[in-house]
């Protein structure tokens, strides 16, 4: 029986991933991310919900990080530090790299910038990340005895994994976030034919039809021409990986093409933790990226050099990549300053920014923002915003589910209204239950697991030494007993079960008695029916006995007079009840009469 | 372009339908059941005054679904109700669906509408009128041209043809006249005031103009007198022609476009009036691109006219080349914007894209 918990985190809630698997009697934790929409304790997960007393060290036998993204593991401190969790935490490589930077970052927000107190600190990321044990792609991780789990590559940002959690022979597959297109710079999501009993699948994007992403970049493209065109600058705030990438490969070959002028700059706090992640986490990127960094550095561009503070007060156009993607501090937010005030400027914000960051203020569209020291910065320059970020749509979903070919499918991320359709499709196509749960509710599933037997070899040899010889595609049906004895199973001949049970065994007989027409004396009527038995049961042994008792095989006839009636003689049918269908068939036979003329 | 947004359908559809409240509907036409019909929202990028580049909400969004056993060939949405129709092979019976985006996102099968003696018969086609009452117009053949109710599912109006010529296209022109096209190429009008009176038909253009016909009927602003707007006529050798209703011995104006093979199966021949650019047709089926032309500088001499715009997207998709290059099966105006289209082709791909006025691609 394999039944997960949605508690307190995803189901019906786009805000954050946490969810509970109850598995064989194993507990997993996946993900434990924040709500990025609330200020309050509610961005956390509610994680008295999970035991009520016990301490979740006992309770929890490891706990597994999709990806970096802080909704899924924005919590994650919170929970191991302020809550208390010791036990083992499980991520791939470069998650385990880039986590701390994200939630170091994510702190210094809110915590330095909000004056937050209820939050974890620096010294607790560190103890967290003290806990995580890496893992790599494809490797069987055993985390006890009975529970391994196993990463697959899921695309959607650098690291991210689905993970197969595996008791006996239960298994759930849980995806995390992924994709199943490639894209410039990560591979598509990729998992064997590994039949788990459950998948559970993320379906934010499942009703969405994206729009391709040559349209995408050549609307960027436009936009950054035309600002470029009337003498405006660009700033493009990055994060350091993966999107960053992709934007300057796209702006250098334009500007190539285009054979542009104007200057685009990358900052260099940006090129070397850039290429410092490539380096060792080179085997993430897909195929193409991994040529290109053989052959060259990745940052050597014929039309992007790096940037200098001082170029940001040059006049004219440029195109400015700089650190960090949600402009709540450093350079970035330096240079936006400069250049908020001029209208022919533009800043494209690549991804999703953080509540309370500048980043997230001129996206929600507030044009004044206050600064340090209560300055007041008006903000004349172009805001756009642009999401290269990759989900599986219901295509791809589909496209996972084919692959896997689960029993069951659980959806999260989604609102259920909007999701019937995307159930029955998967229902029909697959012919598997699929399942929608709301946040906090418990979904029950049902295995069916196998439960191997081990067979005498005493009934083995009898059953071939019987019959025919055993057809590989013919069931053969066989008896025999099941003993069910301290998690073990065997099946064994009756008579073995009965030795070593120590029970007698017992035998069961059937009487019958027919009435017949017949006034002569018992001796001859028995007779009679010895003859025309005789006669007609050519196949099978029948005997009359010296007693005057007739025999068929091992089924007993007695002809005995009636006590009342001396022109009716009764006949005792008599078999066990191994014997009962030939004991049917005499007895209906004798009921039908004897023939008239005998000796 | 001015923008051009191409997204990738899991199954191709043959049908693009406004339907209540900007939504588009597409639906599967595979022959072997398991058929979607989808209703769409478009991005806002559609709905804005202004076309907008980097918008973050550039996908559509999947309202609502429902399954279909047969393939939809045609679909039209019933206005002023949330019904859809549906027909396709093997027969000529409509279905009826219903969609309910505020409790289920799914699209139910309500009702089917069948016509007597429609086994065997060709598929459908259908126009759709809410003007007295939701009616649909449908028929394959001119003998079984019928306009139906769709809640109570009785005719209101049956014509009186004997003819079994096949039909291409019908139309509503207003509350109590239609319009239908014979494959052929003949323009039938009724009266529906006057039932049982027969179809009249008008002369097919002499010339040898291939196999089949389709029209486009343009609807001018409502109350306006819509037989006095040119009927468009599609041949499946290229040729177009323009007939007045009011004068339908002799066309309007005649001319060929320009498409490097003519279609032999002519199964995707569409052309349409653009609702918001005063003399303009967007025509498509040929292969894997849709033509706009400038019908007013048309004469009546056949030449060979210059489209205004050309969209190509289409014929660039063809992943695998097995089923060869894509064909645009269906195309349709925005209701507003003047220059915005929507095309569909064979192999999923569908475009939303509007065009630079002046010539030249970008």
């Amino acid at each position: 029986l394999s039944s997960v918990s949605l508690g307190a985190g995803a189901g019906q809630d786009v805000g954050r991933s946490c969810i509970l698997v109850s598995i064989a009697g194993k507990n997993v934790m996946l993900d434990c991310g924040m709500h990025m929409g609330y200020n309050d304790d509610r961005r956390f997960p509610d994680f008295s919900y999970i035991t009520q007393n016990g301490r979740l060290t006992d309770f929890l036998d490891c706990v597994i990080i999709s990806h970096f993204h802080l909704d899924h593991c924005g919590a994650l401190p919170y929970f191991s530090e302020m809550v208390g969790y010791d036990g083992p935490i499980y991520m791939t490589h470069p998650t385990k790299a880039i986590c701390p930077i994200l939630l170091e970052d994510y702190r210094k927000i809110t915590v330095d910038k909000k004056g937050e107190t209820n939050f974890f600190t620096s010294q607790m990321i560190k103890d967290c990340m003290k806990k995580v044990v890496a893992v790599h792609l494809h490797q069987t991780v055993q985390v006890d005895e009975e529970l391994e789990i196993k990463a697959y590559y899921a695309g959607h940002v650098l690291g991210a994994a689905m993970f197969q959690i595996k008791v006996g022979c239960e298994s759930v597959v849980y995806t995390g976030d992924y994709n199943m297109t490639p894209d410039r710079h990560l591979g598509a999501a990729w998992i064997d034919k590994c039949r788990p009993d459950l998948l559970i699948s993320e379906s934010t994007y499942a009703t969405t039809i994206r729009d391709s992403k040559r349209c995408r970049e050549r609307d960027f493209l436009k936009k950054v021409h035309e600002t470029v065109e009337r003498g405006g600058k660009v700033l493009i705030p990055v994060f350091a990986l993966g999107r960053a990438q992709e934007l300057c490969i796209l702006l250098e070959t334009f500007w190539e093409r285009m054979n542009l002028k104007a200057p685009i700059y990358f900052s260099t706090g940006l090129t070397e933790k850039a290429n410092h992640y490539y380096k060792l986490f080179i085997t993430w990127t897909n195929q193409k990226i991994r040529k290109t960094f053989v052959q060259r550095n990745m940052f050597e561009f014929k039309h992007i050099k790096a940037f200098d503070r001082a170029y940001a007060d040059n006049p004219g156009p440029m195109v400015v990549f700089a650190t960090p993607g949600m402009l709540h501090a450093g350079q970035s937010l330096q240079i936006f300053r400069k250049w908020a005030g001029n209208e022919k400027n533009m800043v494209i914000m690549p991804g999703y920014c953080v509540q309370g960051t500048v980043g997230h203020k001129i996206l929600s569209g507030q044009r004044k923002l206050e600064m340090e020291g209560r300055q007041i910065l008006e903000v004349k320059m172009q805001v756009e915003y642009m999401s290269f970020s990759a989900h599986a749509d219901a295509k791809g979903i589909m496209q996972l589910i084919r692959q896997a070919e689960p029993r069951n499918v659980l959806l999260v991320h989604g609102e259920a209204k909007k999701m019937e359709f995307l159930k029955q499709k998967i229902e029909q196509e697959f012919h598997v239950n699929c399942y929608m749960p709301a946040n906090g509710e418990t979904t029950t599933i049902f295995t069916n697991p196998s439960i191997p037997v081990d067979i005498s070899l005493g009934l083995l040899k009898r059953e071939t030494a019987i019959g025919l010889l055993p057809d590989a595609k013919k069931p053969k049906l066989m008896h025999g007993t099941l003993i069910m004895k301290d998690n073990s199973f065997r099946l064994v001949s009756s008579e073995q079960a009965l030795k070593e049970l120590g029970l007698t065994e017992h035998q069961l007989r059937f009487t019958c008695r027919v009435h017949i027409q017949d006034p002569r004396k018992e001796h001859e009527t028995g007779l009679r029916v010895y003859n025309h038995l005789k006669a007609i049961l050519k196949d099978y042994s029948v005997q009359h006995l010296p007693d005057g008792s007739i025999t068929v095989e091992s089924i007993l006839i007695q002809a005995t007079a009636h006590s009342e009636d001396q022109g009716t003689k009764v006949l005792l049918v008599s078999w066990t009840y191994q014997d009962e269908e030939l004991g049917s068939y005499l007895t209906s036979l004798l009921k039908k009469g004897l023939p008239q003329s005998t000796a | 372009y001015e923008a051009l947004h191409t997204f990738e359908l899991q199954a191709p559809t043959r049908v693009i339908e406004w339907a209540r409240g900007s939504r588009i509907c597409v639906a599967g036409y595979g022959p072997s059941g398991g058929n979607e019909i989808l209703q769409l929202l478009p991005p806002p990028t559609l709905q804005a005054k202004e076309t907008q580049g980097l918008c973050p909400e550039r996908d559509f969004k999947v309202e609502c679904g429902g399954f279909s056993n047969r393939p939809v060939y045609s679909l039209k949405h019933v206005p002023d109700t949330s019904l859809l129709v549906t027909s396709g092979p093997p027969d000529s019976s409509l279905q009826v669906w219903q969609v309910s985006a505020e409790d289920s996102d799914v699209i139910k099968s309500v009702s089917a509408i069948s016509t007597e003696n429609g086994l065997g018969q060709p598929w459908a086609k259908i126009a759709a009128t809410s003007a007295r009452a939701p009616w649909i117009l449908h028929g394959s053949r001119l003998n079984n041209v019928q306009i139906t109710e769709v809640e109570s599912k009785k005719n209101v109006y049956v014509a009186a043809s004997r003819s079994s010529e096949e039909l291409s296209d019908v139309a509503f022109l207003d509350c109590s006249t239609l319009l239908v096209c014979c494959a052929k190429g003949q323009l039938c009008l009724a009266d529906t005031r006057q039932p049982q009176s027969p179809l009249e038909a008008t002369t097919v253009p002499s010339a040898p103009c291939g196999l089949r016909w389709c029209m486009g009927v343009k609807h001018g602003p409502p109350g306006s007198d819509s037989s006095s707007q040119p009927v468009a006529r599609l041949s499946s050798t290229g040729h177009l022609t323009l007939t007045d209703l009011r004068k339908v011995s002799e066309p309007l104006a005649w001319a060929k476009c320009s498409v490097s093979c003519p279609s032999s199966s002519a199964e995707f021949l569409s052309i349409s009036w653009a609702p918001a650019l005063e003399g303009c047709v967007a025509v498509s089926g040929f292969d894997g691109t849709v033509h706009v032309y400038e019908t007013r500088s048309w004469d009546g001499s056949g030449k060979e006219a210059e489209p205004l715009f050309v969209h190509k997207g289409h014929a660039f998709g063809g992943l695998d080349g097995s089923e060869g290059p894509p064909v645009v099966t269906a195309h349709t105006w925005h209701p507003q914007k003047p220059r915005t289209l929507l095309s569909a082709a064979s192999d999923g791909s569908l475009h939303i894209w509007d065009w630079v006025e002046s010539r030249g691609s970008c």
